[in-house]
């Protein structure tokens, strides 16, 4: 009779301690969980226009098809010119043409506000991330156009594709509550 | 029954996809998709109506920059005033500075007086303006009203001065013709209306050229180019324009070739020579349509065995021309043509030439040596000798010879001093003079005194060895 209250007495030990492991272990994890996104240390993968060389790797080494980067237009920094570098190939006529469009899927619409302005507006659905149109406003223009992961899109994998195969190593993790680096004065305020 | 259904359905399907056009969803991307308008009627202007005076010059100084690239064309000034090798620990001694129009207008300096076309943003007018060149004191204003709106700045020429005129031209290529001495105004003539011409991109670019009496622009439009007596406005020649080239941001530069004086320019669809004397004046020489980009600011830079280098941003690098001359007759023939990553080239600052090189700071499109100042090979503007180094870009600013150092602003208002060599890159001293940015405006210096600016400031820096 001792001896079978002694068994009974060590199994119930061996159930009560797996629980508890497991529990602890629930339990921890959730506390973690909830400490690290509320401490903001989620991460997400994003482009630094600076170092981003425009080597149109976005376009093709995402997991994804189409690619979760887009072309994003910093408004403030554009000089709303008629001839925009990132817009007509070199030596274009300064029409819509598709023949004169430097984006091969003509994802930038151009539009006339009054003379001399014209607006840039970029359709995400259309642009593939290829960076034709960053080169050229890079090389010609302000820089306004550039490129980002778009996080509606992203799949934020553990090993982002297009960060491995960047040549600038321009593509890092960021912090989750400011996942985009946006050039011009957006990312000022933002931060300020 | 289940077959006959089936039979339906592909029937169907066929018939669907037989109707179906594959391609009715796709929208053809066609000219006028930006509802662009018609370019807006020329305004008649009445130029030279205002004028202000505010003080009086009296000065003893006799140098002169009278003009875009100085008195030489090349850039280089041939003053004996010996200048600093290295700034003060707090920055070169700024002897004035004044507040502008966003541009990039440049200074002239004639005998203690800075002439700079302004556009003033309050007055909404061109706004040629005469300061003393030692305290930066204003002497009188004289201008027109005309609207303008930013477009990467307004102001961006350089005013022609002799002992006895002022010549300028507005950002829509209004030209005034002042007295140096008074600023009375003289004549004006409204390019865009009398000559049909169009505007280029950004606002007119062509600094104007006084040559022996004459006034040289070079119109596009219905003239080529015209001369027009200083003295009275009258029309002297006009050259015809047949092949309806443009007026580019290029300036007009005078050219002695075998004997043959002529006026070069690198228009929009061509580059020409104009015979600038004799009975044949106002006459093309020669000319090609080789070299045809759609911005073009640099000009041409002329060497005394034929060679002219052209070059351009926008992706165009640069070609060589050489002329010949045959009896009376000019011919001119490509020898090399290259990208701008293939070696010299330029987008806003034209190359100055130094012991028969060329230095120039190449543009963005230039691959691992962009932005950086190089030197070229005479015989060869591809074989670059030199670079400034990877550590060491401007931008599109200005660059100039004085006092055998080359003085170089950057972007943002950095002032670089360099030794000029054919050997390597020797630099002296930098130091960040302007806040601003877009510092693109070319400089001027006479009397040890250099002009500099940025888009919306302009400094006075005296550099002069003996006065520190």
């Amino acid at each position: 009779m001792e001896e079978k209250d002694k068994g009974l007495s060590r199994r119930k030990f061996i159930n009560d301690g797996v629980r508890l492991t497991l529990g602890l272990t629930v339990v921890g994890t959730g506390v973690f969980s909830l400490k690290r996104s509320a401490s903001g240390k989620d991460y997400v993968w994003q482009i630094d226009p600076v170092k981003c060389t425009q080597c149109g790797r976005c376009a093709t080494e995402c997991v994804k098809s189409d690619s979760a980067v887009k072309c994003v237009h910093a408004y403030d920094l554009c000089g709303y010119c008629d001839l925009c570098g990132g817009y007509f190939k070199p030596g274009a006529k300064l029409q819509t043409g598709a023949e004169n469009q430097l984006c091969p899927t003509a994802a930038i619409q151009r539009r006339f506000i009054e003379e001399p302005y014209f607006e840039y507006i970029i359709d995400e659905e259309l642009c593939i991330g290829c960076a034709k149109c960053v080169k050229g406003c890079s090389a010609f223009g302000n820089g306004s156009l550039h490129l980002q992961i778009r996080h509606d899109l992203c799949l934020n994998c553990n090993q982002c594709a297009i960060a491995t195969s960047c040549p600038s190593d321009a593509i890092s993790r960021v912090p989750a509550d400011k996942p985009y680096i946006i050039k011009g004065d957006f990312t000022s305020e933002e931060e300020g | 029954m289940a077959t006959g259904l089936l039979v339906l359905a592909g029937v169907l399907s066929i018939g669907w996809w037989l109707a179906k056009d594959p391609v009715d969803e796709l929208v053809t991307t066609q000219p006028g998709l930006d509802n662009r308008g018609e370019h807006s009627v020329v305004a008649d202007i009445d130029i030279g109506a205002y004028f202000e005076t505010m003080g009086e010059l009296n000065s003893e100084l006799q140098e002169t920059w009278p003009r875009f690239r100085g008195e030489y064309f090349d850039n280089m000034s041939r003053s004996k005033v010996a200048l600093i090798d290295k700034f003060p620990a707090e920055g070169p001694n700024v002897k004035w500075r004044v507040e502008l129009g966003e541009g990039h207008a440049g200074a002239a300096i004639y005998k203690g007086a800075v002439y700079l076309l302004d556009y003033d943003e309050e007055l909404r007018a061109d706004i040629l303006r005469c300061f003393s060149l030692v305290d930066g004191e204003e002497i009188w204003e004289r201008g027109y009203k005309i609207n303008l709106k930013r477009n990467h700045g307004m102001s961006r020429t350089v005013p022609a001065v002799t002992e006895e005129h002022i010549l300028t031209i507005g950002p829509r290529s209004h030209v005034m013709c002042v007295s140096r001495q008074d600023g009375e105004f003289i004549w004006g003539l409204n390019v865009e209306k009398e000559y049909e011409s169009e505007i280029p991109l950004w606002y007119t670019g062509q600094c104007p050229l006084i040559d022996n009496g004459k006034a040289i622009i070079a119109t596009g439009g219905r003239s080529l180019m015209v001369a027009l007596d200083m003295e009275s406005g009258e029309v002297l020649w006009e050259t015809p324009n047949e092949n309806g080239w443009l007026m580019s941001h290029s300036s007009v530069l005078p050219y002695e070739f075998q004997g043959i004086r002529m006026y070069v320019y690198s228009a929009y669809g061509g580059v020409f020579g104009v015979a600038a004397d004799g009975p044949n004046a106002g006459e093309i020489l020669w000319q090609t349509s080789a070299w045809n980009h759609q911005v073009v600011a640099p000009s041409p830079v002329c060497m005394p065995d034929g060679k002219v280098f052209l070059t351009a941003g926008y992706g165009a690098g640069a070609m060589i021309l050489q002329l010949s001359k045959s009896g009376d007759q000019f011919s001119v023939e490509v020898i090399n043509e290259y990208a701008p990553k293939e070696g010299l080239a330029c987008e806003q600052q034209t190359p100055v030439v130094f012991n028969d090189h060329l230095l120039g700071i190449l543009p963005k499109d230039a691959g691992p040596l962009r932005n950086q100042l190089v030197c070229v090979h005479p015989d060869d503007f591809t074989k670059v000798i030199w670079t400034s180094g990877q550590d060491k870009r401007f931008g599109l600013g200005p660059y100039m010879i004085a006092d055998n150092k080359l003085f170089i602003v950057s972007d943002d208002g950095t002032l670089t001093v360099v030794t000029p060599s054919t050997r390597e890159y020797i630099e002296l001293d930098s130091y960040r003079v302007l806040e601003g940015h877009d510092s693109w405006g070319p400089l001027a210096i006479a009397d040890g005194y250099l002009i500099m600016r940025d888009s919306k400031s302009m400094v006075c820096l005296d550099i002069a060895k003996s006065r520190q």
